[in-house]
């Protein structure tokens, strides 16, 4: 159901008050929040000029191993009895959009888009002594390692905290396709799905279902328009018939109203169809089709064309599913990749065709990568955690790269102003396949995204009295991947 | 050595033998090259110039100033060193020649300061010790000790006292900030109908004598504060601990708060996992180790001293160092420790300490158990001040606002009124730590009972008066507790195992009045370790003789997995949840003389596991005899299956066979036993309905600001978000407990709309509606009370602020 495109254009009703609201909410949520923000005299961030005024961040949770999609090494097939040691990549390499540069086989459309973005080959993790996914994800998305003293906002909340909404009707932060109950991990999940110390008007609107997200901006189920409107008309006449006048005027009570008007208006907003990808052409809907994931990336496209800030959308975590293989790791990455390469190859052409591209940066990232024999990193006393203990594989259930990996893996950026058609950094070509060229830590990697999106990596809030970075310590260093 | 002394005391003389002028060439060489790191509250490497004293003090790496030796002050080589990593300034110009010579002139000369001289007034030193300030002389009869404080505080400011809140407002305040709930349509009702000239301190008496009300909604404060949850992270991995049932039995006694600190410092097992802290999987910061995180804990949640920044290096905003932080680590360490500065090893060993040696000092050659109870007892010593004044601020601040030191966390700077704080610190060691009775002390003072301040916009950018309390927002528990009684959808099922039952009393020492005599049984058939196969029924009885009429009889029973009750051959109820225990009411089933109790427990699940069944009975007789019945080692069980009416006899079969039960052990069923005890506690008929914080995070509370309390929390915030306004207008779980409350109450009888209304504004709301109020809440409602009126009418009064807020 949807509001009857006949509705009164005025409504919510428009009250003398309504003005003044409206007024106090175009000065902005910032005064609402904790943590004022931080001018240090010697560190004053020179805020560099945004290439990007949106990010959809793709989040390929549970450890994507970068010799299975985008950084593939010598490939052989699987033979009974073989060795690990015989196994760098289970998939051929593929030829690309980019001359020299191939990725897996698998990856065959995103291999098309290749020439549209900056391809980087040595990202890298520390290994935390042992491998929790949730503990690195947090890492990865907040850039500080856990316990942490203070609750650390989520990239996309820095994102809300220092940019704010792009259109104010839209939610800055997007969460698409992670449940965060009834799920493993799902506490561990929700500690770094926040906006922290900032406060819950940086947080995201989690939306894990996409085919479910145009219920999140519609009336309760069971609720029609002109019910919904003439609830809240009510709403709005008994807080005018409230017998104390002067509590009207008070600041506590203001920026409470003034939030259910912020809900209301996207309720009523046009931008509310942006959240039903229903909507779409049907052909449209079927190219990006390939389960959750795909339907969440053509959501992400309809919600940065309609002024989305950031958007994350994510093959979801749950343990032991999805990427986060410790077994068959060849056969659900084979799955896996079918899950991603058409909704991501045709995500980027639709930007592009619409003029978006250039000034929205899509990162496709993960926690760490995957190897067939190295848990960690070389030298890491983390436990192993494969399935199959032995060194030779006597079952095709064997045969992937089923231990984490956090020396080396990749990342990509398309638009955004990163350049085009470029590779940085590289891997080995033997095992261990650790960066060996310009490696890029989690501090500089999103030293990078906020580089691109016009955000010092000094920039720092208050908390408790002293200074939090966007990036640890403020010392992340955006990398030279800007055209 | 003569000649160095009689230089000293000559130098120390200000303008004389001295070629240098301290104020007219030092200070501004000073200030213009160190000044915005090392004076004022800048302490950056740990060292501060804003002091003599602090000069001569040093930093992180040792002294810098040796007065009458330039050569050997570190001061002159970093300002003219070429080495960048150590130069200062780091950034940016150098001293000049002159500036240099100026400074080596100084110090050469004996490094003479202006008696009394700071780059900026030293900061505020907070108190330790307890203060006795005399209380004003009393105004317009306000006679209580906090009003005569801030009636004195006013009138020197020549404000006005803030006028008296309304009856309901107070009623709805007390309710809300004793026990969490709202006050229902009737209790509001009653306080108005009350004409006594003291019916504000016997309400106040009479909520905090709600024991179980009162746990159940302190559980909360507490919970944030000592960050205790029943489910999150450092769970998986076993890297937490619950002290859910340790802290519940604690506020249902209202145990002294030096005691319960004490029990927290120096823990037992039950309330150990405050003083464990959360344990993560792999290598962690050296600042977040656990014995850290007691350091900080203990510091935060007792003293207000945030040491979170001094675990990690020397802060830079106050005055506590990486040695303090170390120093309460290594009483609770049970391994030698090193401190560890930004993640990089010191060298230099840990020594136990806390950071009030004027108190007395632990003494860190005795075993870790003896150190941790010495430092319980120094936190809790009578003359820590300190210890005192954050609680009671903590108190203060969830009563009316805002601390009196504000943020709570923050004892290190200086109250707005620090006699209040002081005759509230005083009152609570008078009472013997009793916090119910400094609640009461809060609560009974025309201060607290006095009108909302109205807050302007920017209030929190000026300094603070007091203009009345301010309105505090409900917390996620407090809103979802009011939804849940107004529609009556309060689920029964709560997380924690905690005994909601009245604090027995002190020379009890059975578990209360309504103590579960029964023992989980099963048929005797288990030896060898036999475990029950799945789908395994079982009969068992036990014959009841009743000496006379039954006056009342209730049962609670639950079997693992399922059971169905028959007394004298009639089915009574069945259940398939152990952990949710079923109540009947028996009275009209047993008879005077002999009656047959009969339970048909099923085994389930995927594989053979225990089985267990429970049942209870409190019967109580015409003549007033009481009598128990539980399952013990007096029931019977069979393995034929009864008929229909429970009897287990079968024509044309063998008789069945009755043979003794085995007695279980009830540890699988801790939660299924709390849960039969509180039951039977309240009277058996009906569990006690569920509170919001006593169940696990869902989306709504999560949303609505309830913390998952990795780090302690000690306020929320007090804004409504755009989320959680679209989460309250069109989120589904809000809709469905409107939904749901719209159904139940269009099934009670009213009088008309207006009645509906009316009831819903005096519970919501503990006040009648106005007219134009009543008109639009009839308009909503419609004639004939549709269901979609009244959850419309109930979402619409729910987002009113004056229902979000405590005012």
């Amino acid at each position: 159901m949807s509001l009857p495109s006949s509705f009164d254009p005025s409504w919510p009703e428009p009250l003398a008050r309504r003005e003044f609201l409206r007024q106090l909410a175009l000065a902005g949520a910032a005064t609402l929040s904790m943590g004022a923000p931080r001018l240090l005299a010697d560190e004053k961030p020179a805020a560099p000029a945004a290439t990007a005024d949106a990010c959809i961040l793709i989040w390929l949770a549970g450890g994507m191993a970068a010799p299975e999609t985008f950084d593939p090494k010598r490939y052989a097939p699987y033979e009974k009895g073989m060795s690990y040691e015989r196994v760098l990549s289970t998939f051929p390499a593929i030829p690309t959009s980019v001359d020299g540069v191939r990725i897996c086989q698998g990856l065959e459309s995103i291999a098309q888009v290749m020439d549209r973005g900056t391809l980087i080959r040595s990202a890298v993790q520390p290994d935390l002594g042992s491998i929790l996914h949730s503990r690195h994800q947090f890492h990865w998305h907040t850039g500080y390692v856990p316990p942490q003293t203070v609750a650390c906002p989520h990239i996309g909340a820095w994102m809300a905290r220092v940019l704010g909404p792009r259109n104010p009707v839209m939610p800055a932060f997007i969460n698409i396709g992670q449940r965060l109950e009834g799920i493993g991990e799902s506490e561990e999940l929700k500690s770094f799905t926040t906006a922290g110390f900032f406060g819950g008007e940086f947080g995201p609107m989690n939306l894990p279902f996409p085919e479910e997200a145009a219920a999140a901006v519609r009336p309760p189920k069971g609720m029609d328009a002109g019910r919904f409107v003439n609830r809240d008309r009510a709403f709005r006449r008994l807080v005018d018939a409230g017998p104390d006048r002067d509590l009207l005027s008070d600041h506590h009570q203001q920026s409470m109203l003034r939030s259910m008007d912020n809900a209301y208006r996207l309720l009523s907003a046009k931008e509310r169809a942006a959240f039903d990808i229903s909507l779409e052409a049907k052909e449209v809907q079927q190219a990006y089709d390939t389960g959750r994931f795909g339907r969440g990336c053509l959501l992400a496209r309809r919600l940065v064309e309609n002024g989305a800030r950031f958007v994350e959308v994510t093959t979801e975590y749950v343990p032991f599913f999805q990427w986060d293989t410790h077994g068959k790791g060849h056969e659900t990455v084979a799955k896996m990749h079918a899950q991603i390469d058409r909704p991501i190859a045709r995500l980027i052409r639709d930007l592009e065709a619409r003029g978006l591209l250039d000034r929205t940066l899509v990162v496709i990232a993960s926690e760490f990568s995957r190897d067939a024999m190295i848990e960690g990193r070389p030298g890491s006393t983390a436990k192993d955690q494969s399935f199959n203990k032995s060194s030779i594989m006597t079952s095709p259930d064997h045969y992937g790269l089923h231990r984490h990996f956090t020396g080396g893996t990749s990342v990509v950026m398309f638009g955004g102003g990163v350049k085009k058609g470029h590779v940085y950094g590289a891997t080995a070509d033997e095992r261990p396949l650790v960066a060996v060229k310009d490696p890029v830590s989690i501090s500089d990697m999103h030293a990078t995204i906020f580089r691109a999106m016009g955000i010092s990596p000094k920039t720092a809030y208050d908390v408790e009295g002293r200074p939090f970075y966007a990036t640890l310590d403020g010392k992340g260093v955006p990398i030279p991947i800007f055209g | 050595m003569r000649r160095t002394l009689i230089l000293v005391s000559l130098a120390s003389l200000p303008g004389f033998a001295s070629a240098v002028d301290f104020a007219h060439e030092v200070v501004p060489v000073l200030r213009k090259h160190c000044g915005e790191c090392h004076t004022g509250d800048k302490k950056k490497g740990g060292f501060s110039m804003n002091t003599r004293a602090a000069f001569l003090e040093g930093g992180e790496n040792g002294a810098v100033l040796v007065p009458g030796s330039a050569d050997r002050s570190k001061l002159l080589e970093v300002v003219t060193t070429e080495d960048a990593d150590l130069r200062m300034p780091p950034k940016g110009e150098r001293l000049s020649p002159a500036e240099v010579s100026v400074l080596r002139a100084w110090v050469a000369a004996g490094a003479a300061w202006t008696e009394g001289f700071a780059f900026k007034q030293p900061a505020y030193e907070a108190p330790l010790r307890p203060r006795r300030p005399e209380l004003p002389p009393v105004q317009g009869g306000r006679a209580h000790p906090i009003d005569r404080v801030l009636d004195a505080w006013t009138s020197a400011r020549r404000m006005p006292s803030p006028a008296p809140a309304s009856d309901a407002a107070f009623l709805r305040r007390a309710h809300l900030d004793l026990i969490g709930l709202l006050p229902t349509d009737a209790e509001a009702a009653a306080f108005a109908a009350d004409q006594r000239p003291d019916k504000r301190a016997r309400l106040v008496d009479s909520l905090l004598a709600r024991d179980i009300d009162y746990a159940d909604h302190w559980m909360v404060f507490w919970n944030d504060l000592l960050r205790n949850d029943y489910a999150g992270t450092g769970y998986i991995d076993g890297g937490r601990k619950q002290i859910s049932v340790w802290l519940y039995e604690s506020l249902l006694s209202n145990k002294p708060y030096d005691q319960f600190t004490r029990e927290l410092v120096a823990p037992s097992a039950a309330s150990e996992g405050f003083a464990k802290g959360i344990v993560w999987r792999g290598a962690v910061s050296a600042g977040q180790v656990p014995e850290l995180q007691f350091s900080q804990s203990v510091s935060q949640t007792f003293l207000g001293i945030n040491m979170k920044c001094a675990s990690c290096h020397d802060s830079f905003v106050d005055r506590w160092k990486l040695r303090d932080a170390y120093g309460l680590a290594a009483i609770f360490a049970d391994r030698k420790m090193e401190l560890v500065r930004c993640d990089i090893p010191t060298g230099k060993p840990a020594a136990a300490a806390w950071p009030y040696p004027e108190l007395g000092q632990v003494d860190g050659s005795k075993p870790r158990a003896e150190r941790l109870a010495q430092l319980a007892a120094l936190v809790t010593h009578p003359e820590n001040g300190r210890f005192q004044r954050t609680i009671v601020n903590r108190l203060w601040h969830r009563l009316m606002g805002r601390g009196i030191v504000h943020p709570t966390d923050a004892m290190d700077t200086p109250p707005w009124n620090a006699d209040l704080l002081d005759v509230l610190a005083n009152r609570l060691v008078e009472t013997k730590y009793d916090l119910k009775a400094t609640l009461r002390f809060i609560a009974t003072s025309a201060a607290y009972q006095a009108r909302a301040e109205i807050l302007e916009r920017g209030a929190d950018d000026k300094a603070y008066a007091y203009r009345g309390p301010r309105a505090k927002r409900l917390t996620a528990e407090q809103f979802v507790d009011a939804v849940w009684r107004l529609t009556g959808t309060t689920p029964a099922k709560i997380e924690p195992q905690v005994p909601r039952v009245a604090p027995r009393a002190p020379s009890a020492e059975n578990s209360g009045p309504e103590a579960l005599l029964a023992r989980p049984v099963w048929s005797d058939d288990l030896a060898g370790g036999r475990v029950p196969a799945v789908g395994e029924a079982r009969a068992f009885r036990r014959q009841v003789k009743l000496a006379a009429e039954v006056e009342s009889a209730h049962c609670v029973v639950t079997c693992d997995n399922a059971f169905v009750l028959y007394v004298n051959g009639r089915k009574i109820g069945e259940g398939s949840d152990w952990e949710d225990p079923q109540s009947y009411d028996l009275a009209e089933f047993l008879v005077k003389g002999a009656n047959q109790i009969t339970v048909v427990g099923r085994n389930l699940g995927d594989a053979p596991n225990p089985a267990g069944l429970y049942f209870q009975m409190n019967v109580r007789l015409k003549g007033g005899e009481r009598l128990k019945v539980g399952t013990d080692a007096a029931w019977e069980w069979s393995a034929s299956a009864p008929d229909a009416r429970g009897v287990v006899a079968a024509k044309g079969k063998p008789a069945p066979v009755w043979k003794p039960v085995a007695l279980l052990t009830g540890d699988p069923w801790r939660r299924a036993e709390a849960r039969m005890a509180e039951m039977l506690a309240a009277g058996g008929t009906r569990a006690l309905p569920a509170r919001a914080g006593l169940v696990k995070s869902d989306l709504l509370q999560r949303s609505l600001g309830r913390p998952n309390r990795e780090q302690i929390v000690s306020m929320r915030p007090n804004e409504l978000s755009t989320l959680e306004a679209m989460d309250l207008a069109n989120g589904q779980a809000m809709a469905g407990l409107l939904t749901a409350g719209a159904a139940r109450l269009k099934q009670r009888a009213w009088a008309s709309p207006e009645a509906l209304a009316r009831w819903l504004y005096l519970s919501a709301l503990s006040r009648e509606p106005a007219a134009k109020e009543l008109a639009v809440a009839v308009g909503l409602l419609g004639p004939d009370l549709s269901e979609q009126g009244i959850a419309d009418l109930l979402w619409a009064v729910c987002m009113l602020p004056e229902f979000q807020t405590i005012r």
